[in-house]
């Protein structure tokens, strides 16, 4: 039809009255054009019948009502023999239109499209040449056979699903901060389609999987799917609480709205605020499956199952008792040494330590480089600052230069070891809001850590409890290197493992300053009480090997040598044993990898939940306790469960009630999703939209029929594939039928396979695979093809990088929310906070433009060129007809050839190679 | 049919539940075009119908029947501030806070501001005065715009969703504070279509210095089809369009031979296919990327304009850091047919600041971004006046939202984010001069009269754009949606 025809169907259609003033022909085509609209309006007139239009929601609607096995209707009339019983249902209906199935396409063709279907990839020439020649009458079963256990298989399929749910790998909103870790639900996806996992099982586990017992890695990385769309960080950060409210309702609503979309097609999350217009969903209902979901929280979450878990804790408390006896021993012989040795102690002379930018030495009579002055009952008094109460502390003059790099040390003892809060020495900024500090027990009791400004810098330490008896000096240091890590020392040995955390701070002359006793000016309990000997601030990150010569230098402490000399040969011995064993079981404990991490959402026990009145959050109302949909009445939406019932109960049953046979929805909804991906078209064509406002089934017996041998079949999602593209239906040709595409230009009732426009994904991995470019490493971390600009937040900026990392198929492409990929964006993917049921297809200059200019469309061409050079050599036909064997799994006819050759000689084989990848017949299946 | 978005079915439950013309001639366009493609086809016919006419003036004809009703407006520039610009220190004059200066404000309930440290009243770093003849209050700190008040009306009562920049800029753009919504020029785009062939018909101009948070987000088509997007140009980038460009080593002739090629292999197979018009769409698609190859630099090179035109703009004064530019681009781009042209003024929040989030220091704040934003705005919309443009061109000026009466923190001289009242204006079509719409309250806290909430706003532009905001839907996922949700009055005191 053309322009002008579709111009008229507008006039016609938007003015729904006759006052507008057709010209004769546009008359003419307003009449076509209601012809073809017959069926729509005939569905019209049946979807008021039923109420849909704005009487109240009924739970009479089709979808509730149970599976049935419908009755293999009668084929023999329209067509002697069918492939299976798809055919049937499709014939008749095909029939009652007075159409019919098209003749079955070419072998050539078909192997494309099912390739492509099953495992997003375009055929070899070779298995193109086998599936061709091959005269089995299984030979296409076999190719059938040979697709669903590719491991290719997975990947296509959980791309399709990750739409679905809106997986994402940033938070988006403000931060858009990137997911390191989600891929593991990415992952978790492909190996379940690869098993062709139940779906019965597939649907427990994304809503219950971490609480299903043996509680598995799998399990709880299955859960992501509750929590793997965008999230609010600033939003939940913000000091108003109504809003943070707000922002957490949205949440849910987002995860309420996934899981009654995904797998009940119903749109649960529409009765947040009222209940819903076109289905039999109360407001009470939702705040019920509100209920089940109010524990779920955004986050990361260790995914160690509980016998991995149980094995590595029982692991780690061994060698930790081990560390902590064999540290005791060592202690107790020191002590010794040290007791023996105080007696007639005369200090060693050591080379010197390294030279610190200003420190105080209370028993030494040389002058701080900075001056400073005692606070409170603070008091200089025996060669000690004496810190003897709450208020005591001892403030510099501030800095004389600028302070990045550098390292704290201090001298002290502890009046005790209960204590917790307080600093031996801290630098602050002159307002005090900005520190880093030297702190004793403040979130660890009895352990030191690097105290920071909103502890950005902190991080709690694997490392022994402080020891030191009253009165024993021990140095403590700190070293803050450039590149933000940051390692603490305890007698000149490392105190832990370095660590990186938040960013290296500046210290400015003339307001800066150095602090003994206080954390930081302003800070709560910022109090330490004891004795400081000596402190030291260094204007450079000191080595350990400078740490270690500065505390023998200082004689503060017995060198370790001269406690050694004090102890008897045995207690040498004992000594050493166990000081070996501390080190061996310290490494030990080290080695221990630590617990892998993924963005698979936290758990919190919720209060009981209420209802909010119009969805406010200032208008709670009664307590509701966790229940599911009323409107499945084969089913109970009572959990028997109190408001207050353990939150992982609440999954358990949700997902009982879900995944039950006789709930109605879930089979049908996932059968419809297997056809829609097949045909680009669902039976129902609303895949996430089974209620009153969605479309009715086109073939609802068909329908029944798929879901009732999926669930017979023991949920198996490759047991529908078989069924569907065996079937004549799929494999009829695409070729177009004047007369058919008049009764039916939707194809709606399938009088031929609708072609297909690729996904941007399939057209990018095609055509990484056609050139021998794709680097087919399976799981994993993402490729993030994007340089990174952070301010608080992260913007992306797409960059066209090079290398076999960026070669790996698109589903590991890292999908963010803030920065698109254009070429990808304009092959119509979808934006990953969208849960996208069925992908929209456009074609526009931009994409036009992108497969002509851009970097990687032009780096494939060459590779392709050389591919078919590699196969066929210098000649240049042969490359030509290898080009197309690889690109469209065909060779070119004779006029495509004689086009080609002078235009291949005349520019290079690259020429033809890039007029294949931008041509219409390689970016479609038919 | 495979490739349609929205189905035929879906259209059926649509016109149950009373769905609105456009819709259903979307719907229905897609439906008889022979199934395959047809928004493709529906891109490229919405094009043709429009270049029948040979210009913008004489077009009016087909534009009417598009829209819901004869538009005011055949086009729209926005110039978004991003960071919230204060109401108080700008446009909304409150002598008020002079006398409460320095002291605790009291009786405003809940603090509203993102940080929640309260401070004092701060009085407007800015001196006011009345300007034009319609004696509107203007600050000192925008002395061009000052010249422009009366072409200017101005919304002094409008009221933001959230205290958060990303989610408020979300529901400025798309009316939901979350991810995923279309923003207005994909709404726009897909109600209206485009009046070109030559260039896209939602074009964005992110600020020089970097883009807003939230990125693509914010101009995103949501779930509507990918073609409503809208189109980021890199104005300061040799190419303005990613890939828009022949790659430099390649001959020019050499991809002429190779687009002819192409066209032949792309002939042969849509010959082949006949009936198929997504075949052909592909086709075209091509002919109009050459076109765009040719339109974009074009539109996007200033050189031919005059110098006075570039000075009107400000364009030789570095202190606007190449905003100036994208404003004078904004109205070629216009001129030349775009639909909907939004232009960013303020990148990424952080430090240190290229935007109008002034907590830490108001006046030091605003005036940098002012040297930025205030001449070549006010030369946008007096160039558009002085070429006639402004009589069919809808102009807004918005921000996300305002900035607390009291400081951010006792003793800072900086303003915290503020929701419930700001001062947004438009210009152009379809609307009143010199007009004010809306009060505040004696210290700018809560609006007064006239409350306008984002829909409102977006219902107002659809309307002077000739669109029913409560007709303009998309079926997605269970619902009808609509830019305006289940909200929005149109503001119809400020329209003539």
């Amino acid at each position: 039809m053309g322009a002008n025809g579709t111009q008229t169907a507008i006039i016609v259609m938007s003015s729904g009255s006759s006052s507008v003033d057709l010209r004769p022909d546009e008359r003419l085509w307003a009449r076509r054009a209601s012809i073809l609209s017959v069926t729509a309006c005939l569905f019209w007139a049946a979807l008021a019948a039923s109420g849909a239009s704005g009487s109240a929601p009924t739970t009479n609607h089709w979808s509730f009502e149970p599976i049935r096995a419908a009755t293999i209707p009668d084929t023999s009339k329209p067509r002697a023999t069918v492939a299976n019983e798809i055919d049937g249902f499709i014939l008749t209906k095909l029939a009652a239109q007075g159409l019919q199935l098209s003749p079955a396409t070419d072998r050539v063709t078909l192997i494309r499209r099912l390739t492509f279907d099953l495992t997003g990839l375009p055929p070899t020439p070779t298995e193109v040449e086998q599936f061709s020649q091959d005269p089995s009458p299984n030979a296409y079963h076999t190719v059938v056979e040979r697709l669903l256990a590719s491991p290719h298989y997975g990947e296509r399929w959980a791309r399709h699903w990750l739409d679905v749910v809106r997986y994402t790998e940033s938070q988006g909103f403000e931060y858009d901060k990137l997911r390191d870790n989600a891929w593991h639900y990415r992952d978790y996806v492909v190996r379940s389609f690869n098993s062709d996992k139940s779906y019965q099982q597939f649907m427990r586990e994304q809503v219950a999987g971490d609480v299903l017992e043996p509680v598995t890695t799998d399990g709880i990385v299955s859960a992501s799917l509750l929590i793997c769309g965008p999230w609010d960080e600033a939003g939940n950060a913000q000091a108003n609480t109504t809003q943070r409210m707000i922002t957490r309702e949205d949440e849910l609503e987002d995860t309420i709205g996934v899981v009654g979309q995904t797998f009940l097609g119903l749109t649960v999350n529409c009765a947040r605020c009222h209940s819903h217009k076109f289905d039999p969903i109360s407001l009470d209902e939702y705040y019920r499956i509100k209920s089940v979901f109010d524990g779920v929280k955004h986050g990361e979450r260790g995914i160690a199952g509980s016998e991995e878990t149980t094995q590595r804790d029982a692991r780690i408390q061994s060698l930790r008792q081990g560390l902590s006896t064999a540290r005791e021993e060592t202690a107790r012989l020191e002590r010794l040494g040290r007791s023996r040795a105080a007696a007639g102690r005369k200090e060693v002379s050591e080379a010197p330590g390294p030279t610190p930018y200003t420190h105080w030495s209370f028993d030494r009579p040389d002058a701080p480089a900075l001056p400073g002055s005692t606070h409170g009952s603070a008091r200089v008094e025996n060669g000690r600052l004496v810190l003897p109460q709450d208020g005591a502390y001892y403030q510099s003059a501030p800095l004389t230069k600028d302070i990045r790099e550098k390292t704290l040390e201090a001298w002290v003892s502890l009046a005790d070891l209960k204590q917790g809060g307080g600093a031996a020495i801290s630098l602050e900024s002159a307002d005090g809001r900005n520190f880093d500090a030297i702190v004793f027990g403040e979130r660890q009791p009895r352990k030191w850590i690097a105290g920071s400004s909103g502890f950005e810098r902190t991080r709690d330490l694997d490392a022994p409890e402080e020891t030191a008896t009253a009165g024993e000096v021990v140095q403590v240091a700190i070293v803050y290197r450039a590149d933000n890590s940051i390692a603490l020392f305890r007698n000149g040995e490392a105190y832990g493992k370095p660590y990186s955390a938040g960013t290296l701070q500046t210290f400015t002359a003339g307001g800066a300053r150095i602090l003994l006793g206080m954390r930081h000016t302003g800070g709560g309990r910022p109090w330490l009480t004891g004795q400081i000997r000596r402190a030291s601030l260094y204007d450079r990150a000191l080595t350990p090997d400078d740490v270690a010569a500065s505390y023998r230098a200082s004689g503060l402490a017995s060198p370790q040598a001269e406690v050694l000399a004090n102890l008897t040969a045995d207690e040498r011995v004992a000594h050493d044993t166990s000081l070996a064993q501390a080190r061996r079981t310290q490494a030990e404990l080290d080695a221990i990898p630590p617990v892998p991490v993924s963005y698979a959402g936290t758990r919190v026990q919720p209060k009981p939940t209420q209802r909010l009145r119009r969805g406010d959050v200032k208008t709670p109302e009664a307590v509701v306790a966790p229940g599911a949909l009323s409107a499945l009445r084969q089913l109970s939406a009572e959990f028997d469960l109190a408001p207050d019932a353990p939150e992982a109960q609440r999954r358990l049953k949700f997902a009982d009630w879900l995944a039950d046979p006789r709930n109605p929805l879930p089979a049908r909804v996932m059968a419809n999703r297997v056809w829609h991906f097949h045909f680009g078209q669902g039976l129902v064509s609303t895949p996430n939209d089974f209620g009153a406002n969605g479309a009715r089934p086109t073939h609802p017996e068909l329908l029944d029929w798929l879901a009732d041998r999926f669930i017979a079949s023991g949920w198996s999602i490759k047991t529908l594939h078989r069924l569907i593209v065996t079937s004549d239906t799929y494999r009829q040709s695409s070729i177009m039928n004047e007369k058919a595409g008049a009764l039916d230009a939707d194809d709606q009732w399938l009088w031929r396979f609708p072609p297909r426009r690729l996904e941007a994904e399939a057209v990018r991995d095609a055509m990484l695979a056609i050139s021998g470019q794709l680097n087919r490493t399976m799981g994993g971390p993402s490729y993030r093809p994007f340089d990174i600009l952070k301010f608080p937040a992260n913007a992306y900026v797409p960059v066209d990088k090079i290398g076999p990392e960026f070669h790996r198929r698109s589903l590991y492409r890292m999908n963010v929310n803030s920065g698109k990929e254009p070429l990808m964006d304009a092959f119509d993917c979808p934006d990953p906070a969208v849960k996208t049921p069925r992908r929209g297809v456009t074609t526009t200059p931009l994409q036009a433009l992108g497969l002509m200019n851009n970097a990687f469309v032009q780096r494939m061409a060459r590779h392709l060129a050389e591919s078919a050079r590699r196969t066929a050599g210098d000649e240049d036909s042969k490359a030509i007809q290898a080009a197309y064997q690889l690109a469209l799994g065909r060779p070119p006819n004779a006029s495509e050839l004689a086009r080609a050759l002078p235009a291949s000689r005349q520019r290079g084989l690259d020429s033809i190679c890039w007029a294949l990848l931008n041509s219409t017949e390689f970016v479609y299946v038919r | 049919m495979s490739d349609n978005s929205n189905s035929l079915r879906t259209s059926t439950t649509s016109a149950a539940s009373a769905q609105p013309p456009l819709l259903s001639r979307r719907h229905f366009l897609w439906n008889t075009c022979g199934g395959l493609g047809g928004i493709a086809l529906a891109w490229i016919l919405d094009r043709e119908r429009a270049t029948a006419s040979a210009n913008l003036a004489s077009a009016s004809s087909s534009s009417a029947r598009l829209a819901h009703f004869t538009p005011k407006a055949k086009r729209i520039v926005q110039v978004f501030c991003c960071g919230g610009v204060s109401h108080l220190d700008t446009f909304d004059y409150k002598p008020q806070l002079e006398r409460l200066d320095g002291k605790t404000l009291e009786g405003k309930g809940e603090n509203l501001g993102f940080f929640g440290q309260p401070g004092r009243v701060m009085k407007s770093v800015y001196d006011f005065r009345q300007q034009g003849q319609s004696g509107s209050w203007v600050s000192s700190l925008l002395p061009n715009l000052a010249n422009c008040v009366d072409d200017l009306c101005f919304i002094h009562s409008m009221y933001a969703k959230s205290n958060n920049h990303t989610p408020a800029t979300f529901q400025m753009n798309s009316g939901f504070t979350l991810n995923g919504f279309p923003s207005m020029g994909a709404w726009l785009s897909y109600g209206l279509g485009s009046v070109t062939d030559n260039l896209p018909a939602f074009v964005v101009l992110p600020d020089p210095r970097g883009l807003m948070a939230g990125g693509s987000i914010n101009w995103t088509s949501g779930f509507l089809p990918a073609n409503y997007q809208g189109v980021p140009f890199r104005t300061n980038a040799r190419e303005p369009v990613l890939d828009l460009s022949t790659p430099a080593h390649i001959p020019p002739q050499n991809r002429q031979s190779d687009m002819d090629l192409l066209a032949s292999m792309n002939r042969d197979f849509a010959e082949a296919n006949a009936g198929d018009s997504a075949f052909a769409a592909r086709l075209r698609s091509y002919e109009l990327a050459a076109r765009m190859q040719v339109s974009i630099p074009e539109a996007t090179d200033l050189d031919s304009e005059n110098e006075a035109t570039k000075r009107l703009y400000g364009l030789n004064d570095e202190s606007n850091r190449g905003f100036a530019r994208n404003c004078l681009m904004a109205r070629r781009l216009l001129e030349r047919g775009v639909r909907f042209v939004q232009i960013f003024n303020g990148g990424a929040f952080g430090s240190p600041r290229i935007n109008w989030d002034g907590h830490e220091n108001l006046r030091e704040n605003h005036n940098t971004q002012a040297a930025t934003m205030d001449k070549p705005v006010a030369g946008l919309i007096q160039d558009l006046k002085q070429r006639g443009m402004l009589e069919d061109t809808l102009f807004v000026w918005n921000t996300e939202f305002g900035r607390s009466p009291s400081t951010q923190g006792i003793g800072s001289p900086g303003r915290d984010h503020h929701p419930t009242a700001f001062t947004c204006f438009m210009a152009g079509a379809g609307l009143k001069k010199g007009f004010h719409h809306g009060t505040t309250d004696d210290v700018g806290y809560f609006v007064d009269q006239n409350k306008v909430i984002i829909p409102d706003f977006h219902a107002t532009i659809l309307h002077l754009l000739g669109l029913d905001h409560t007709k303009l839907t998309y079926y997605h996922n269970g619902i009808n949606r609509r830019l305006t949700d289940v909200h929005g009055e149109l503001v119809s005191p400020i329209l003539t």
